[in-house]
C-alpha cells in the first residue's frame, strides 16, 4: 500500500512529462535559440565562419531596404487581408446560420476549402490567375473584357494573393463565427424582433457586441498566422513582381535557408516574434473572464 | 409580409449558391484539367466553355506521369506520417488532458499556460530555428525530424483537457475507491467513453500533417521522405516547361484526400478546431 502511495505521486508527472517535455523541447528551446542565433553570423556555412556579431543582425533589419520593406509590405498585407477576412467571415457566417432548407449541404460545401492545402490552393490559383492561359482570365476576356495582369503586375499581386488565401482563410474563420451565432440565446433574439428590430439592426447592435470575444480572437488569431504566410509566396511570386509580394517570412527562409545566414534570418522572426507575443498579450487580456 | 419573406428566401439561396459556385468551380476545374493532355488543357478555357468544368478528351496521362515520378511513394509516406502522427499525438495529447483535467499537481496553472501559449504561436513562425535544432541533432532527412516536433500540439491537449473535465466524477471514484491505478482509470474507463474526442483529434492531426508543407519542405525533402505536399510543389515550380497535366493530377490526389475525409467527420473537426477558440 506504501508502495502503491509512493508510486502515485509519480502519476501526473508520468502522465505529463512526454507533453511539456516535446512542448519544450520543439516549441520553447526554438524560441530561445532564434534569439541566440540572432547574435551570429553566417551560421549555416563552414563552422568556422559562426561569429558572435551582437545585435548587428538587429540593427540590419531595420537598415537593410529589402528586409525592412519585407516588413512593411507584411505590415500594408496584415492591415487589408485580416479585417477582411474577418469581415467576410462574419458574413458568410451570419449566412450560414440561417435555418433554410439545405443549409446542411450548403456548410458542407463552404468546408471544403478549409481541407485543402495552403499549397494546393496556391498552385490551383495560380494556374487559374495566369495571365495568358488561366481560368479567370479566359472568362474575362469571353466576357469581352481586357485581360488582367494579376500576380504578374505590382500593382495586382498582393491583392491576388489576399484574394487566394481568402479562399481558405474566410470559410475557415467563419466556423467560428457560426458558433457563436448559434451560441446567442433565441430569447434576446426574440425580443429583438418584438422590438422591431430588422435582420440588419439585430446583426449590428445585437449579434456583434456579444460576439465580441470571438471577434477578438479571431482577429488576433488570423493576424499572427497570416504573419507566417509563406507556401504561396515560395509557389507563385518569389517575392515579386518588384518585391510587391516580399513578406516577411519569405525573406526570412530566403536569408536563411538560401543564402545560409542563419543569422540574419534569427533576427527577423525575432523580431516578428515579439510583435507576435505583444498581440498574443493584449489578447489575453482583452479576453480575460471578468469576475 | 409573405412576399417579402419570399424575396427573402430568394436573395439568401442566390448568396448561397453563388458563393457555392465559388468553391465548387476552381476545384472541377482542376479535376477536369487533371484528366486532360498537355496539349488539350487549356481548350476550354479561352476562348471559355463550360466544358473547362468537366473533364474532355478524358486522359490518364498526368497520373501515368506522376506515378512514373514516385508520386505514389510521396502519396505512401503521407498515410504512414500521418498515421503514425495520429496515434503518438493522440497518446501524447490525452494523456497531460487527462493530467490537466483530472490530477492535482504542483505548478499546474504555470504548465497549462504553457499548452495555451503553445498554440498561440503558430510553429512556422519559429520554423527557422527549429530547423537549426533539428539539424544540429542530427535529424535532418529522418523520419524522426518529420514526426517527433509535431507529436506535442497545444489544441490536442486543450481539447482532451476540456473533453475529460466534463466525465462525471463517478466514473472515476469507483474504479479508484477499488484500488484501480490512474493509468487503469485512464485506459479502461475514459479513454473507452471518449471517441469523439479520439476522432477529433485524429483528424486534426492527419489533416495537419497531410496539408503540412513548410517544415517537410526544409526537413526531408529526399525523394525517399518526401511527403506530398512537397511533390506537388516540386512538379509546380522546380521544371524546366510548366507540367500543367501533371501539375493538376497532383493537385487532384493531394486534395482528394483531405476532403474526402473532412466531409464525413465534419462535426468532429469543427467541434475539435473550435474548442481551441471559444472555451480558452
Amino acid at each position: 500500500m506504501l508502495n502503491k502511495l509512493r508510486l502515485e505521486r509519480w502519476t501526473p508527472a508520468f502522465f505529463l512529462a512526454p507533453a511539456i517535455i516535446l512542448l519544450i523541447v520543439f516549441r520553447y528551446i526554438p524560441i530561445v535559440l532564434g534569439f541566440e542565433e540572432a547574435l551570429y553570423t553566417n551560421s549555416l556555412s563552414l563552422a568556422g565562419a559562426r561569429k558572435f556579431v551582437g545585435l548587428n543582425n538587429f540593427i540590419a533589419v531595420f537598415e537593410d531596404p529589402v528586409v525592412w520593406g519585407s516588413f512593411k509590405t507584411t505590415m500594408v498585407f496584415s492591415l487589408v487581408v485580416n479585417p477582411l477576412q474577418v469581415g467576410l467571415a462574419l458574413l458568410l457566417a451570419e449566412l450560414i446560420n440561417q435555418r433554410v432548407p439545405g443549409i446542411a449541404v450548403f456548410r458542407a460545401i463552404y468546408l471544403v476549402p478549409v481541407a485543402i492545402s495552403m499549397n494546393v490552393t496556391a498552385i490551383a490559383w495560380g494556374l487559374a490567375l495566369d495571365p495568358n492561359y488561366g481560368l479567370i482570365n479566359g472568362i474575362i476576356r469571353t466576357l469581352g473584357l481586357p485581360r488582367q495582369p494579376f500576380l504578374q503586375h505590382p500593382s495586382q499581386a498582393l491583392w491576388s494573393i489576399i484574394g487566394i488565401i481568402s479562399w481558405i482563410g474566410v470559410p475557415y474563420w467563419s466556423l467560428f463565427f457560426l458558433a457563436g451565432l448559434q451560441g446567442i440565446s433565441s430569447d434576446v433574439l426574440e425580443s429583438a424582433h418584438v422590438d422591431g428590430a430588422g435582420s440588419l439592426r439585430t446583426f449590428i447592435s445585437i449579434k456583434l457586441p456579444l460576439l465580441r470575444r470571438i471577434i477578438a480572437f479571431v482577429l488576433v488569431s488570423d493576424t499572427v498566422v497570416n504573419f507566417t504566410l509563406f507556401a504561396p509566396i515560395y509557389l507563385i511570386t518569389r517575392g515579386g513582381p518588384q518585391l510587391s509580394t516580399h513578406l516577411v517570412m519569405y525573406e526570412a527562409y530566403r536569408r536563411g535557408l538560401v543564402y545560409g545566414d542563419i543569422g540574419i534570418a534569427s533576427a527577423i522572426i525575432s523580431v516578428l516574434l515579439i510583435v507576435v507575443v505583444v498581440f498574443v498579450a493584449v489578447e489575453f487580456i482583452v479576453l480575460r473572464p471578468r469576475h | 409580409m409573405r412576399l417579402r419573406k419570399a424575396r427573402r428566401y430568394i436573395l439568401l439561396y442566390v448568396l448561397l449558391i453563388a458563393i457555392a459556385i465559388a468553391i465548387i468551380l476552381p476545384i472541377s476545374w482542376i479535376v477536369a484539367s487533371s484528366f486532360t493532355t498537355r496539349e488539350t488543357v487549356w481548350k476550354n478555357v479561352l476562348p471559355f466553355s463550360w466544358r473547362a468544368f468537366f473533364p474532355a478528351d478524358f486522359t490518364l496521362e498526368g497520373y501515368q506521369a506522376i506515378f512514373e515520378k514516385d508520386f505514389g511513394r510521396a502519396l505512401l509516406n503521407t498515410f504512414f506520417l500521418g498515421a503514425v502522427t495520429v496515434v503518438f499525438g493522440i497518446a501524447v495529447g490525452a494523456m497531460s488532458g487527462f493530467a490537466f483535467a483530472r490530477l492535482k499537481f504542483r505548478a499546474k496553472n504555470f504548465l497549462f499556460a504553457l499548452v495555451i501559449f503553445s498554440f498561440m504561436i503558430p510553429g512556422d513562425l519559429t520554423i527557422i530555428p527549429s530547423f537549426v535544432l533539428v539539424r544540429d541533432l542530427g535529424w535532418l532527412s529522418t523520419w524522426q525530424g518529420l514526426i517527433v516536433p509535431g507529436l506535442a500540439n497545444g489544441i490536442i491537449i486543450f481539447l482532451f483537457r476540456q473533453f475529460f473535465a466534463e466525465i462525471p466524477q463517478d466514473l472515476i471514484d469507483a474504479p479508484r475507491v477499488d484500488g484501480a491505478t490512474w493509468l487503469q482509470v485512464f485506459t479502461r474507463i475514459i479513454l473507452p467513453i471518449s471517441k469523439p474526442a479520439l476522432i477529433s483529434a485524429g483528424v486534426i492531426l492527419f489533416l495537419g500533417q497531410w496539408n503540412n508543407f513548410f517544415w517537410p519542405l526544409l526537413v526531408a525533402p529526399d525523394p525517399e521522405l518526401r511527403v506530398v505536399q512537397v511533390a506537388v510543389s516540386i512538379i509546380g515550380i522546380e521544371q524546366q516547361v510548366s507540367l500543367w497535366e501533371q501539375m493538376f493530377a497532383s493537385s487532384t490526389l493531394a486534395m482528394l484526400v483531405p476532403v474526402l475525409l473532412i466531409l464525413p467527420f465534419q462535426r468532429y473537426y469543427v467541434g475539435g478546431i473550435l474548442g481551441s477558440g471559444l472555451k480558452g
